[in-house]
């Protein structure tokens, strides 16, 4: 790089600054990006012009997809270990399987971010939660084509479980994809 | 570019700089630096600081119970096909499309008009939704999201049950074809 046999006067410009600060924002963007993990199913949301956000941590997602499929998500893994204690893990003893067997699901199942669920055993799943974490914040999901029907069953869940408080998810409508 | 000069006792023979006296070697670190730019414009590109938007709903527990003079009552019921019917204490139900075009975002001009002249005209107005069990869910935010726009706080979800359906069904027979929304 340094021509000192040339007679052209060359220039050099000192870049150290400069890739400090990208290393610097590279080592920043690297240790705060966390990967979205993959959904089970694509949900269109409903666009609204409400711009409050989702709560940061503790939050119980209940999705339906517009097929009117149900999924839940709860993001602490303690929560999850307890939710399986409490509901998975007596439907799998019962089924008959071994002690091992049970233990390996749980591990499948504090891993899952979000899971399928039927519709009758939403209950179940829903009152576990609450069990688990008592300072849960619902939040409700669903695509925007899925019936009412399959959303009010939710919201009525909620009532009945003395959940006053929740939140729908909603795109701003300024920046509908 | 990203040169770094390094002393060192070792004479690295011909890229060492002439004017200098003491003998260094230089590491080009131009591919680090490459990818450390491909790197940060990925991350910085892929990361999106924001948070999901969502809107808070709360409802009455189930056991309360409040009355309200009928004429305070507005019902306001939406059907499977996206039109919404809306009707004062025991009146007949009025008709109205619920969007202007099918893929609309917002409500139709004429619900909104409805909804501005009535609570204008009674600031005690209660608005009772009752949405369809076939309609969208689309129906519930767009009509909420609306609601919360013109700050109207005073509204409450019921159930649509078959009464409903005969109160608008015998306004639909009446008039012609309805055209499907969806």
């Amino acid at each position: 790089m340094s021509k000192v046999k040339s007679k052209r006067i060359g220039f050099r410009i000192d870049m150290t600054p400069m890739v400090d600060v990208a290393f610097l924002l590279l080592t920043f963007f690297m240790l705060t990006t966390k990967f979205r993990p993959p959904e089970p199913v694509q949900i269109d949301l409903p666009s609204s012009h409400a711009e409050q956000k989702v709560p940061e941590s503790d939050i119980l997602t209940v999705s339906v997809s517009g097929d009117n499929r149900y999924f839940m998500g709860v993001s602490s893994q303690l929560s999850r270990t307890r939710i399986f204690e409490r509901v998975v893990q007596p439907r799998l003893e019962a089924a008959g399987m071994s002690g091992i067997a049970v233990a390996d699901s749980l591990q499948g199942f504090k891993l899952a971010e979000v899971f399928p669920v039927r519709k009758n055993e939403l209950p179940h799943f829903v009152t576990a939660a609450r069990f688990a974490n008592q300072r849960l914040r619902p939040v409700v999901k669903a695509d925007a084509n899925a019936d009412f029907e399959a959303v009010n069953h939710v919201l009525k869940l909620f009532k009945e479980s003395n959940i006053l408080t929740f939140n729908l998810v909603t795109v701003l409508e300024k920046e509908v994809r | 570019m990203g040169m770094v000069d390094s002393p060192n006792g070792r004479d690295s023979g011909r890229k060492a700089k002439r004017r200098r006296k003491r003998p260094g070697f230089h590491i080009d670190m131009t591919p680090m630096v490459d990818v450390a730019f491909l790197l940060l414009t990925f991350f910085m590109l892929t990361t999106t600081f924001s948070r999901a938007n969502t809107m808070e709903i709360n409802i009455p527990p189930e056991n309360s119970e409040v009355k309200i003079a009928e004429t305070n009552v507005m019902t306001f019921r939406i059907a499977r096909d996206g039109y919404a019917f809306w009707s004062i204490g025991e009146g007949t139900p009025r008709k109205m499309r619920l969007y202007d075009e099918r893929e609309a975002m917002t409500l139709s001009s004429e619900v909104r008009q409805v909804l501005v002249q009535q609570t204008k005209a009674n600031s005690k107005l209660v608005i009772v939704v009752k949405i369809s069990d076939q309609a969208k869910y689309k129906y519930l935010v767009d009509l909420i999201d609306e609601f919360n726009m013109m700050n109207i706080d005073r509204f409450s979800l019921d159930d649509f049950t078959d009464a409903d359906a005969m109160a608008i069904g015998i306004l639909a027979s009446g008039v012609t074809e309805v055209p499907d929304l969806n």
